[in-house]
């Protein structure tokens, strides 16, 4: 466990650092509204350096003291188990949106925005599909269900409007 | 007798019908937050929060911000039962508070093949703590609330000091690692523009981030995802141990048997439970477990315990569910969240336009006064529920994996998106559900980072309010007896960590870890 707990400790210690740096007119005599105001810096500055000197404390109690043997994931499998959550998950969220890529002249539009209802048809289904190994029926009335259920409830019941995709622009969908 | 004429008036404001339906709904929606593993209280609060927003601007015929925060709480108290389901029918906590159940619960319900028994025994101590604890709410925030109504910047910034020392000094968790985790918290409630001087900061530029980080999608993040992908890993979902979920009515009359037998324990624990509750970051769990503490230090059976003991079902669950109630108090009179669910909560009072705080209780006494009356009615209810649905709610447990998994994500997205029709929070969602899933891994606490997120803008105007009231001298905050006490209270609090550690050392005590080196 060492490695893992002195390198989140480092990490905390690194945002710390980009945080004091960003507050480093902390100390300027000017900071300040009124006289006694400390200014907009002192309170991020502070907090950044308490939280900076904790994980260096947290971080050298994690190479000094003894740690348990085992490692952050008991094995592959759990490992496995957490990415096959995870990347789904971060397609998902991407899928929402679209990916584009932007310069200073254009934005190019890799993925387009597949919006909430059509992300989740397909990422419901890839979970019943993949991990759930339904007949491929139940499958496609999972993916078709879930979005229904969701556009009635939130849509239609509370109005609230959820990302459409880029077929709903189209006019071909009506989400 | 003041208390009573605005209890009864609290119980108009909450027996109007569209209270009364959205407590229904929120209490059945509680149960089944509370039955499933991959999903808490606290998060099912903030995936639900952004939908009060509409319940509170009167999208539902006569609902109003008092129907929302009935319908909040209802989902805290219905989580608050619901979690207990399946630790003692399937031996896998619901909630973090139920964990304390697999001690005895499972074991009076398989073992001594009394599953009534164990569930009944629970939900009656339950039901009674909540009432102890609603009762003491009752007649201690309107003094509270007055008494706070004094307070001026020195004494408020003392306040929170107080409640993040009690975070640090009394948590579980390595203190630094606390202390680490509340200035995390205090560092991302200060992104964006500065309140005091319009100043932009921590934004690197970023025009996005000028509003600064919104305290849902990170809560649901930490919480809602960190929590599924916890329970990935450790693969408890699925797995339903084969036990009968019947309750019938003879296991509710020999539970009450056991709890008269029992009542000294359950009411002590209650109040015990209900002044752990009240301070900030002690909700249900650390209460649950000081709880069957109690229970097994006092009792005359103490080889039972582990074994199905009673007590040790009852003592845990009155003193959880005390806390549950109890947390709210500070929120509601002073404007400090006791556990990370009623940051929440407190964070959709902002939301609606309303000041956490004594001021409440002046401006919309209504509103406090009618959350109070619902705290009765929903325990009630919780509790009926409870009784008649056990076979019901152990039915989700059946839902498979890979049909409840990714739909709590997509209500985790839903939750995270409506608030402000934003997709940078639905990624702030995802990323802290990374970063809250490694942090429990590494045993960071994550409570003082949501109480900290949620309190650090106040905790900046009160100390800059201060200091501008003292011309800049941190002498000012001891010109007071109140803040000087609470400061010094805090220092206190903040060493008693250090205090046991050197008193362990002298006793000689091995170390608490495994003692070989990766």
């Amino acid at each position: 466990m060492r490695p893992y707990q002195v390198a989140t400790a480092a990490a905390i210690v690194l945002i710390a650092a980009v945080a004091m740096f960003d507050s480093r007119a902390a100390f300027s005599p000017s900071a300040g509204t009124a006289p006694g105001d400390v200014g907009s810096r002192w309170y991020p500055f502070w907090a950044a350096t308490i939280m900076g000197v904790a994980s260096v404390f947290v971080g050298y109690r994690a190479l000094t003291t003894p740690q348990g043997v085992e490692g952050a994931f008991a094995g592959a499998k759990s490992l496995f188990a957490v990415l096959k959550l995870a990347v789904p998950m971060l397609g998902y969220a991407l899928l929402i949106g679209g990916i584009r890529w932007r310069t200073t002249d254009f934005t190019y539009t890799i993925v387009p925005p597949f919006g909430f209802y059509l992300s989740t048809a397909l990422y419901m289904g890839l979970f019943a599909w993949w991990l759930g190994r339904y007949k491929i029926w139940w499958v496609g009335a999972i993916a078709v269900a879930f979005p229904i259920v969701i556009f009635a409830v939130f849509e239609i019941g509370f109005r609230v409007s959820l990302p459409k995709s880029f077929l709903y622009d189209s006019g071909i969908l009506p989400f | 007798m003041e208390v009573f004429g605005d209890l009864a008036g609290g119980f108009a404001t909450a027996l109007h019908p569209i209270n009364m339906a959205m407590l229904f709904v929120a209490v059945v929606l509680g149960l089944v937050i509370g039955v499933l593993p991959g999903l808490g209280g606290t998060s099912g609060v903030a995936i639900l929060l952004p939908i009060t927003v509409f319940i509170a601007h009167g999208s539902l015929p006569g609902s109003d911000a008092t129907t929302a925060i009935i319908f909040l709480a209802g989902i805290y108290w219905g989580a608050l039962f619901g979690g207990v389901i399946t630790s003692i029918l399937f031996n896998i906590p619901g909630e973090p508070w139920a964990v304390v159940l697999l001690f005895d619960g499972f074991p009076l319900a398989k073992r001594l093949g009394k599953p009534g028994l164990a569930l009944a025994s629970s939900f009656v101590s339950s039901f009674l703590g909540a009432l102890v604890s609603t009762i003491l709410f009752t007649f201690f925030a309107l003094p509270i609330a007055l008494k706070a109504l004094e307070f001026g910047p020195a004494e408020l910034f003392a306040v929170f000091v107080l409640s993040f020392a009690t975070l640090i000094g009394l948590g579980a968790e390595a203190p630094m690692k606390s202390v680490a985790m509340l200035a995390l918290g205090l560092l991302l409630a200060a992104v964006g523009f500065d309140t005091v001087t319009g100043e932009q900061r921590l934004n690197f530029g970023q025009i996005s981030l000028l509003s600064g980080i919104s305290f849902v999608p990170v809560t649901i993040g930490l919480f809602g995802i960190g929590e599924i992908l916890a329970s990935a890993e450790e693969q408890g979902i699925g797995f339903v141990e084969n036990i009968s979920a019947r309750l019938g009515l003879q296991d509710v009359f020999a539970a009450v048997g056991e709890l008269r037998k029992r009542l000294r324990l359950v009411l002590s624990n209650a109040v015990i439970g209900f002044f752990f509750g009240v301070l900030p970051g002690h909700g249900a769990t650390a209460a649950s477990f000081l709880g069957y503490g109690l229970a097994r230090q006092y009792s005359k059976n103490k080889e039972n315990f582990g074994k199905g003991e009673i007590s040790g079902i009852m003592g845990p669950q009155a003193a959880a569910d005390s806390a549950g109630v109890a947390s709210l108090v500070p929120m509601i009179t002073l404007g400090i969240p006791g556990s990370p669910t009623s940051a929440v909560i407190m964070a959709g009072l902002f939301i609606w336009g309303l000041q956490p705080g004594p001021v409440l209780f002046i401006q919309h006494p209504d509103f406090v006064w009618g959350l109070i009356a619902s705290i009765y009615l929903g325990h009630l209810l919780t509790f009926i529920l409870c009784l008649l649905a056990v076979p019901l709610l152990a039915m989700i447990m059946r839902v498979p994996y890979a049909i409840i998994t990714p739909f709590i994500v997509v209500i985790s997205i839903i939750g995270s998106y409506s608030l402000n029709n934003s997709m940078l929070d639905v990624f702030i969602t995802v990323i802290f559900g990374l970063i809250g899933y490694w942090l429990r891994k590494m045993k960071y606490p994550l409570a003082p980072l949501v109480v900290a997120l949620v309190l650090g803008d106040s905790m900046e105007r009160e100390l800059r309010k201060a200091l501008i009231a003292g011309h800049g001298s941190p002498l000012y905050f001891f010109n007071s007896g109140l803040s000087t006490v609470l400061l010094v209270l805090a220092i206190v609090l903040v060493l008693i960590p250090l205090v046991r550690t050197i008193r362990a050392r002298r006793r000689g005590a091995a170390p608490p870890a495994a003692v070989a080196h990766p």
